[in-house]
C-alpha cells in the first residue's frame, strides 16, 4: 500500500551534507517504490515556494526564521498553521522527521501527532550526556520522541544513544544505515603509483556546533607518519576553524611538498579527490555513521580510521585498519596499513563491487518502508515488534500508540518534574490550537493538491514483506 | 529488506566475522533465546532507571584505557566477551530449554555490525550486546568529611576577608574607627606577610639551587643531559611562584592599574632572579665546558651561586619597595579624583552596586590551589580583583576626606590583591599556619560583625563567638550535604561520547 509520506527537516538542499543527502536519496527510492514523498523544509537563500526535484520530489521551502547555522528558532507553535495546511493539501498518512537539532523536525512530530498522523524520527547524531547543551538538547528530544511511533537510527551505537537520551523502549528504534550511491564512488581503473597518497578529509564545512573532528590528532600524526614513511604524500580535503593549525604544522615542518591541502571539496567532487589517493585516513572524534568511510572504501581506497562513535560497525575488517584516538596509535595503524598495501595483501580492487553489495539506497528504503509498514497497522505490531517469551519486557509500555490526548499526555507527563508538566502544557495547548483551526479554516477550504503522475512501482514482484520477515 | 536466509551474504569475507567489532574474534554461540542474567544489563535498563542500580565488574578491553580505574563496583562496564560464555557448557542446556519453540531458533547470532545482511528485523534488540559498553560513574572519586572541610577553609578565609574589609567601611562613615590606624594596621600586616614570603621564596630558591649544585658535583658532569634535567628544574620552579600571583596580575583595567603594576614587577623582578640564576655561570645549562669546569670546582660555583642569589634577591627587594612606593604616590594623588568620582550618584545605588560587585568578588574568586592548568582558565581571576577594586573604588566616593579616601583604597588593595597571594602561599607552606590564619581570620571577622552591630568588647567577643560557632557548623553542614548529594549523581559515559584525543606535543 503506497502512503503519503512528508519528510520533514530544517537540513535540505541546497545545502548539503550528510542528512540532506540522506533525506533526498530515501524520498527519491520512496518514490520509485511507489509513495508519494513530499519534503517540508525551511526557506533558503534564493529557494522559496514550492520546488520540483527529479522523479516528482515535491519541497515545501517554508518560510521562517533562521537562528543559527540553518536551523531555525524553536517556537512550538508558530509552525502549526501552514504544517496543517500542507499536510491536508498533500493528504499526508506518515511524517518522517530528520535530525535531533531540526526543531522544524520536532514541532512537525508534535502537529502531527495532534492531528492524528503517524510519526517516524530519524537520528542521524550522537549526543553525550554531561555538558549543558547535550541536556538541553536531550530534553527536547525526549520532548519529541515522547510520543514518536518509531525511531530510526543509522547505526547500533547511535541507537543505544537515543534510547538512553530519549528513554525509549529498545524495540521501537530501528537501525537503518545509511548508504552511498556506489555510482558515483567508483574507483579509477588502477594505476601503479611511486606513492603512497592518503587523502584524508578531517575538516568539514559543515558539522554541528562544537563537532569535534580529529584535526588535532592529525596535527599531530602528519610529520610522524611522514617521517616513518618518506614515499608518502597526503591529500587534505575541507576547511575549517582549525585548518589554520593545519597550515601552520606543514610550514613549521616544511612539509609543503607532501602535504596538498585543497580546502573544502564539493560532494560531487569528493569522488575525483578520493581516487587520487590508496589510503583514506580519517581521525574523527565521534561518528554516528560515517558515511564518508563508505564512500571512500567505495571508491577502492583502504580505510585507516578511529575506533569512536558507530564507526566500528560500518565497514568488514578487511577494508579497514582501527586505531584509538590517540596520536601513537594513529600513526602505528596508518604505517601498518601502508605496509600492508605495499605488499599487497589488501585487494582493494574488490572493495567497489563489496560495498555496492552492502550498501544501497534501495535497502534502506525498502527497511524504511518496513517501518512505515509496522506502525501503520499493515504488519501486525506482534510480527512488527516481535514477542520474546521469558525475557520479560515484552510487555512494558503501549508501542502502538493512541492518538487520544489523556494517552498522548501521559506519555509526556513522564518527561520529568518539571519538564513533563511543561510538556504536557504545549501538548494542550497545540491540540486547542489544532481545534481552533479546525474551525476557522476548515479542511473542506483547503485544495487538494494534485499528485506528480505516478511510474508504475519499479519491482511489483518482489513483495516487501517477503524478505525481512523471519518467521 | 535483506535476501532471504539461505543466500546470507553474496560478499565474500575472507576475515572470520567478528559478533562485535569490539570483541575478539572467533567465540560465538548461538544463545540469543538464553534466560536473562541478573547481571546483566538488559535492554529495559535504558528506560527503567531503577534496575540500574545492580553492582558488576567485569574484565574490560579498550576501555581499561579510559577509565581511570577506581571503585570498580560502581563501575557497570563492559560484559565477559561472549567466547567466555559460549565456553560454558552449562549454557548449552539453558539454550536447548528456552528454544523450546523451534521456529524460534534462528540462522545465525546477531551481529552488531551494519555491513552484514541479517536475518533480523531492524528493530531487534540484542540483550547481549545492547548498551554493553555503557558506564555509569567511572570517574567518580567519593569525597571524605574532613578533607572537604579542610577544603572548604579557603572559601571560609575569603569570606572572612571581605567581611573584614566591609566592617572596616562601615566602621570609618560611621566615625567609630580612625582610617589611619586601619590602614596602618594594614600596612604593618601586609609588611609582615611580604616579609615572610620573601624569605620562604628566598629559602625555596637556595635549596633548589643547592639541590643542582649536589646533583652536579655528584654526576661528575659527565652526560649533559641528566645534567639538564636537573638544571631544568631549577629554572622552571620559580616560575609557579611567579604565576601564583598572576591572577593579580591580571587585573589591568583602570583603577587597579597601579596595583597591578606592583604585581607585575614583583613578579617580573623574581622571575628575573629565576633568569639571572639559569643564566648565572654558576649554573650552566646546555654548556657542557662550563659544565665540566663547574663539576672540577664545585665549592667555588657554590659559594658565587649564593652571592649570586643574594643580590638577585636584593635587587628584587629593591624593586618591590620601589613599586611599592610607586602605588602609594599613585593612590595618594589619585584619591582627591576618586572621593569625587560619583558625587552624582546617589547612595542607595552605590550600596547595591558595591554589595553585587562584592558578590560577585567572592563568587569568582580563584579558589583554586593554582597548581593545575585548568584553574584559572575557566574564570578570569582579574574579574574577582576587579570587582573588589571597583567596590572598594565606589565605596571610597562615600567617604568625607582624601585621607579618608586613601586609606580605604590603600587597605582594599592590600585585602583584595596582596592577601589572597600571601594565603595561597601560606598554605602550601604550612599547613598549621593555614589553620590558624583561617581560625584568626574567623574570630577577627566575627568580632568586626559584632562591633558594627552592637559596639563594645562585649558584643565583640559574643560576635566572635557566634561567628565562630556559626562558621563551623556551616562548615560541617556544607560538607556533609554535599556529600549527601554524590548519590544524585549519575554519569553516563559510552562509545558515544566524543573520545579525547591523546596528543603528545613533540614539536616546540
Amino acid at each position: 500500500m503506497p502512503y503519503n509520506i512528508a519528510m520533514v527537516s530544517d537540513f535540505f538542499f541546497p545545502q548539503s551534507g550528510g542528512i540532506e543527502s540522506h533525506i533526498y536519496q530515501l524520498s527519491s527510492k520512496l518514490i520509485d517504490r511507489g509513495h508519494k514523498v513530499i519534503i517540508i523544509t525551511h526557506a533558503y537563500k534564493g529557494r522559496t515556494g514550492v520546488r520540483y526535484l527529479t522523479n516528482g520530489l515535491k519541497i515545501y521551502h517554508v518560510p521562517f526564521f533562521v537562528i543559527y547555522r540553518e536551523t531555525t528558532f524553536p517556537t512550538v507553535f508558530s509552525f502549526f498553521p501552514i504544517f496543517r495546511n500542507i499536510v491536508i493539501r498533500e493528504q499526508i498518512e506518515i511524517v518522517h522527521g530528520h535530525a535531533s537539532l531540526s526543531s522544524f523536525c520536532g514541532e512537525a512530530i508534535l502537529h502531527a501527532r495532534t492531528m492524528g498522523l503517524r510519526t517516524v524520527f530519524t537520528d542521524h547524531s550522537l549526543f553525550g550526556f554531561a555538558d549543558a547543551a547535550s541536556i538541553l538538547t536531550n530534553k527536547l528530544l525526549k520532548f519529541t520522541l515522547s510520543d514518536v511511533d518509531h525511531a530510526i537510527c543509522v547505526s547500533h551505537t547511535c541507537k543505544e544513544n537515543t534510547v538512553l537520551r530519549a528513554s525509549l523502549d529498545p524495540l521501537m528504534v530501528s537501525v537503518i544505515p545509511n548508504a552511498v550511491v556506489a555510482e558515483n564512488f567508483r574507483p579509477l581503473s588502477y594505476t601503479p603509483s611511486p606513492f603512497d597518497q592518503i587523502p584524508t578529509s578531517p575538516l568539514r564545512t559543515h558539522g554541528y556546533p562544537g563537532h569535534p573532528l580529529g584535526t588535532d590528532l592529525l596535527i599531530a600524526a602528519i610529520p610522524r607518519i611522514l617521517a616513518l614513511n618518506p614515499n608518502t604524500r597526503f591529500i587534505i580535503a575541507g576547511s575549517g576553524p582549525k585548518a589554520i593549525d593545519l597550515e601552520q604544522m606543514l610550514e613549521r615542518n616544511v612539509l609543503q611538498d607532501k602535504v596538498e591541502m585543497l580546502g573544502s571539496v564539493r560532494h560531487e567532487e569528493v569522488r575525483d579527490v578520493m581516487v587520487r589517493g590508496h589510503i583514506y585516513l580519517h581521525p574523527s572524534l565521534t561518528e554516528a555513521f560515517g558515511t564518508v568511510i563508505v564512500e571512500a572504501a567505495s571508491c577502492g581506497l583502504y580505510v585507516v580510521c578511529t575506533r569512536v562513535g558507530g564507526i566500528p560497525e560500518v565497514l568488514p575488517q578487511h577494508m579497514t585498519t582501527f586505531a584509538k584516538p590517540e596520536e601513537d596509535d594513529l600513526v602505528v595503524a596508518t604505517s601498518k596499513a601502508i605496509a600492508a598495501l605495499r605488499s599487497n595483501k589488501v585487494r582493494t580492487d574488490r572493495f567497489h563491487d563489496q560495498v555496492k553489495m552492502m550498501y544501497s539506497w534501495r535497502d534502506v528504503a525498502e527497511r524504511t518502508e518496513r517501518v512505515y509498514q509496522g506502525i501503520t497497522g499493515e504488519i501486525s505490531s506482534e510480527e512488527f515488534y516481535g514477542y520474546y517469551p521469558g525475557q520479560g519486557w515484552e510487555a512494558s509500555g503501549d508501542r502502538v500508540r493512541s492518538f487520544a490526548l489523556i494517552d498522548r499526555l501521559k506519555r509526556y507527563y513522564g518527561c520529568g518534574v518539571w519538564a513533563g508538566k511543561l510538556f504536557c502544557l504545549c501538548v494542550v495547548i497545540d491540540f486547542l490550537i489544532y481545534v481552533f483551526l479546525e474551525m476557522w479554516f476548515p479542511r473542506a477550504n483547503i485544495d487538494i493538491a494534485r499528485s506528480w503522475p505516478k511510474k508504475q512501482p519499479a519491482e511489483k514482484s518482489r513483495p516487501p514483506t517477503s524478505a525481512r520477515s523471519i518467521r | 529488506m535483506t535476501p532471504p536466509p539461505s543466500s546470507p551474504s553474496s560478499i565474500p569475507p575472507p576475515i572470520p566475522v567478528d559478533t562485535h567489532p569490539n570483541r575478539a574474534p572467533g567465540s560465538k554461540a548461538p544463545e540469543q533465546d538464553r534466560i536473562p542474567d541478573p547481571d546483566r544489563l538488559a535492554p529495559e535498563d535504558a528506560y527503567f532507571a531503577t534496575s540500574l542500580s545492580r553492582a558488576r565488574s567485569a574484565p574490560a578491553n579498550y576501555e581499561d584505557s579510559l577509565r581511570s580505574i577506581n571503585d570498580g563496583s560502581r563501575v557497570a562496564t563492559l560484559r565477559a566477551p561472549r567466547g567466555m560464555l559460549g565456553a560454558d557448557p552449562s549454557r548449552k542446556d539453558v539454550t536447548k530449554l528456552g528454544a523450546a519453540g523451534g521456529r524460534r531458533r534462528r540462522k545465525g547470532a546477531w551481529k552488531k555490525l551494519l555491513w552484514v545482511k541479517q536475518t533480523y528485523p531492524d528493530n531487534y534488540t540484542d540483550t547481549e550486546t545492547f548498551l554493553d559498553h555503557l558506564q555509569r560513574n567511572p570517574r567518580v572519586r567519593p569525597y571524605d568529611f574532613w578533607p572537604l572541610v579542610a577544603d572548604s577553609t579557603v572559601i571560609v578565609q575569603h569570606v572572612c576577608s571581605v567581611v573584614i574589609f566591609v566592617c572596616c567601611f562601615v566602621g570609618i562613615v560611621q566615625d567609630r574607627v580612625s582610617p589611619v590606624s586601619i590602614v596602618c594596621w594594614g600596612s604593618v600586616g601586609t609588611a609582615m606577610g611580604w616579609i615572610l614570603w620573601d624569605n620562604w621564596i628566598w629559602r625555596e630558591q637556595a635549596e633548589l639551587a643547592q639541590g643542582a649544585q649536589v646533583a652536579i658535583g655528584g654526576d661528575d658532569g659527565s652526560s649533559l643531559s641528566s645534567m639538564a634535567s636537573v638544571a631544568n628544574p631549577s629554572g622552571n620552579e620559580p616560575q609557579p611562584n611567579g604565576t601564583k600571583g598572576s591572577p593579580i596580575h591580571g587585573l589591568g583595567l583602570t583603577m587597579s592599574g597601579n596595583e597591578s603594576k606592583e604585581q607585575l614587577s614583583q613578579r617580573t623582578a623574581e622571575f628575573n632572579g629565576s633568569l639571572d640564576e639559569i643564566g648565572d655561570p654558576a649554573l650552566p645549562v646546555g654548556a657542557p665546558s662550563t659544565a665540566s669546569s663547574i663539576a672540577l670546582g664545585s665549592t667555588d660555583a657554590q659559594d658565587n651561586e649564593r652571592r649570586s642569589l643574594l643580590t638577585s634577591r636584593n635587587r628584587q627587594r629593591l624593586s618591590t619597595v620601589k613599586s611599592a612606593f610607586l602605588i602609594y604616590f599613585s593612590l595618594l594623588g589619585l584619591s582627591p579624583i576618586l572621593k569625587s568620582l560619583t558625587k552624582s550618584t546617589a547612595s542607595d545605588s552605590i550600596w547595591a552596586m558595591s554589595c553585587w560587585l562584592l558578590i560577585m568578588n567572592i563568587f569568582s574568586f580563584d579558589y583554586g590551589s593554582g597548581e593545575g592548568a585548568g584553574a584559572t582558565t575557566k574564570f578570569p581571576a582579574s574579574l574577582s580583583t576587579n570587582a573588589a577594586v571597583m567596590a572598594s573604588t565606589v565605596l571610597a566616593s562615600r567617604l568625607p576626606s582624601t585621607t579618608h579616601v586613601f586609606s580605604l583604597m590603600l587597605f582594599s588593595m592590600e585585602v583584595f590583591g596582596l592577601f589572597p597571594i600571601f594565603r595561597r602561599q601560606l598554605r602550601q607552606k604550612s599547613w598549621t599556619g593555614h589553620v590558624v590564619l583561617t581560625l584568626v581570620l574567623v574570630i577577627i571577622a566575627g568580632g568586626a560583625v559584632g562591633t558594627t552591630l552592637g559596639g563594645g568588647w562585649a558584643s565583640a567577643i559574643i560576635g566572635s563567638m557566634l561567628g565562630s560557632i556559626l562558621t563551623a557548623f556551616s562548615m560541617g553542614g556544607c560538607s556533609w550535604w554535599l556529600i549527601s548529594l554524590q548519590k544524585y549523581k549519575n554519569v553516563v559515559i559510552g562509545p558515544w561520547d566524543p573520545a579525547r584525543p591523546i596528543i603528545r606535543r613533540h614539536w616546540n
